[in-house]
């Protein structure tokens, strides 16, 4: 069953003369991994936006087409009807942080208590989400006094103890360190593993690859491919659009080009696809 | 323990008090100091009325520290605008054509005291007491939600601030833009300096809106909370008697004005 319908969206923001999606038509079924791509500027926060409902709610510029998430509709479902069924959480784990809030424990809870959830309630629920979140030793400590890894986690978190049907993330790595990035990628695949649908926007293609069902390559507010991450990823039609390319699928090429990568093998994202296709070459 | 806020943690009584009481306690004695008559009379309440709970709470250190670092500024200020400027007859000091008088120095004695007050009195608020504390309570006592959440989160972006505003300073001296020397190179630094500043913390304001409006801050429910606040019928008796002293002050104040 399908959880997210675009059909035919455009979206101009209120300042600003060009199309930020232009005629975007996306389908995800319940329970899938989908991994945006894009240069800077493609869209992708754009879409982001729309799939949590920010847009049109927060933003309000000129969106067209059908938008339909977990069964709402943007025009016709109010914001607080969308943060229940969608959890979005973006870059700055910083700027994620309610700031109102004196412990982890205090602040994953805050989006319950703004749902007028019994305490009691909040507190099960709480505990559950930061077992989930692998944040349970940091329930005591202030959201301020975390590292970027440990911050995006109870962001994370914060959202997941909602209990939303779909996650939709905006580049929630960009600002890790290696060891925050694995950190983040570990809690999502674990989350895309118990059935959540996600939605994840991000430039690191070798972890886009070991984790995402699909991939969606946006280009001017377009989508340019949407395929199995393998396909999309070492795709010729990203060269000189500003796609970032995974290192392994660049030498990959060039070994190509000198007869040095197995012709009938696809190029590699990953170290591991890599090792295993220049293995097999050398060993022929 | 939370790096952005003035709270320092402590096992006292006075940490353990309502934030309500500790509020309307800051109110109490700031009218106090501004109504009733005389020049030490803000000395005086800081010395009987703030001190010692700073040094109930444990804090005292840290909180004459603090108000010495921000009151020192503003006390030179008007100390030497209100002495060169204001008022008329005796000299105290002169130096060729400046001369700091008397009544001047009089005059800043009293307004230094009123600065002193205000300093120390929400200082000590501030550092016993933790800002999602005082969110509910205010919450509870029926501000709306968005202006307690303001109020609070305000009293913590200031150090956000500054620590951006410093970020922004090394990055345009790291490219080379003089920062320092006469009043014409600091003018000219200013824009680079501001723009930025202003520019990203509008980012931050729009993605911390997000945020917490992806946490269903602005919804329809009552909202509950995780954390209690320990109130008790003698906070309440206490609260009620220093809000009617401050409004007894202010009307005895006004009172004292007209007849005098």
């Amino acid at each position: 069953m399908a959880l997210i319908e675009l059909e035919h969206v455009s979206y101009r923001y209120p300042i600003g003369s060009g199309l930020a999606l232009a005629d975007i038509d996306l389908r995800v079924e319940e329970g899938e991994f989908v991994a945006i791509i894009g240069p800077n500027g493609a869209g992708k926060s754009t879409l982001c936006y729309t799939l949590s409902g920010f847009i049109p709610h927060f933003f309000r510029g000129d969106l067209q087409g059908k938008v339909q998430v977990a069964g709402m509709q943007a025009g016709s479902s109010t914001l607080n009807e969308w943060v229940l069924q969608v959890g979005l959480a973006f870059q700055n784990p910083f700027n994620q942080i309610s700031g109102a809030k004196y412990t982890v424990f205090e602040e994953v809870a805050f989006g319950l208590e703004n749902l007028g959830v019994p305490p009691d309630e909040i507190r099960a629920r709480v505990d559950e989400a930061l077992s989930l979140g692998g944040i349970r030793d940091l329930a005591d400590r202030s959201p301020y006094s975390l590292s970027g890894g440990q911050q995006q986690r109870v962001a994370l978190t914060s959202i997941l103890v909602m209990q939303p049907r779909v996650l939709v993330l905006d580049e929630p790595t960009s600002q890790m360190d290696p060891a925050g990035t694995r950190e983040v990628f570990g809690l999502i695949r674990s989350l895309a593993e118990r059935g959540l649908t996600v939605v994840m926007a991000e430039h690191k293609t070798e972890w886009i690859a070991a984790f995402a069902d699909r991939v969606v390559a946006l280009y001017q507010g377009h989508v340019l491919l949407d395929g199995k991450p393998g396909e999309v990823l070492t795709s010729d039609a990203l060269l000189d659009k500003g796609f970032g390319i995974s290192r392994y699928t660049s030498v990959a090429r060039r070994a190509r080009e000198r007869d040095l990568w197995p012709s009938d093998r696809p190029l590699p994202v990953t170290l591991d696809e890599a090792a295993a296709g220049f293995s097999h070459r050398s060993s022929r | 323990m939370n790096d952005f806020s003035l709270y320092v943690a402590r096992d006292s009584g006075l940490h353990k008090l309502h934030p309500l009481t500790k509020g309307i306690y800051v109110l109490f004695v700031l009218v106090a100091g501004f109504t009733l008559p005389g020049p030490w009379t803000s000395y005086f309440v800081v010395a009987f009325g703030i001190l010692p709970l700073a040094a109930w709470g444990k804090v005292l250190g840290i909180h004459l520290r603090s108000v010495w670092r921000v009151t020192w500024p503003f006390a030179l200020s008007v100390l030497l605008i209100q002495g060169l400027f204001w008022g008329h007859g005796e000299d105290l000091v002169s130096l060729g054509p400046l001369a700091l008088k008397k009544e001047g120095v009089a005059f800043a004695f009293i307004s230094i005291g009123r600065i002193l007050l205000v300093m120390s009195s929400f200082i000590l608020f501030s550092l016993t007491t933790r800002p999602d504390m005082l969110m509910i309570s205010l919450k509870q006592a029926g501000f709306p939600g968005s202006i307690a959440y303001i109020f609070v989160t305000t009293l913590q972006i200031i150090p956000r601030f500054q620590s951006r505003a410093q970020t922004v300073l090394d990055a345009q001296r790291s490219r080379g833009l003089e920062t320092e020397g006469n009043l014409l190179v600091r003018s000219r630094a200013l824009v680079p300096l501001v723009v930025p500043l202003v520019l990203g913390s509008l980012v931050d304001v729009e993605e911390r809106a997000i945020a917490i409006e992806a946490r269903a801050f602005n919804s329809n429910h009552k909202e509950t909370s995780v954390v209690e606040i320990p109130d008790s019928l003698l906070q309440k008796r206490i609260r009620a008697v220093l809000t009617a002293g401050a409004a007894l002050l202010v009307v005895a104040g006004f009172a004292w004005r007209l007849l005098s």
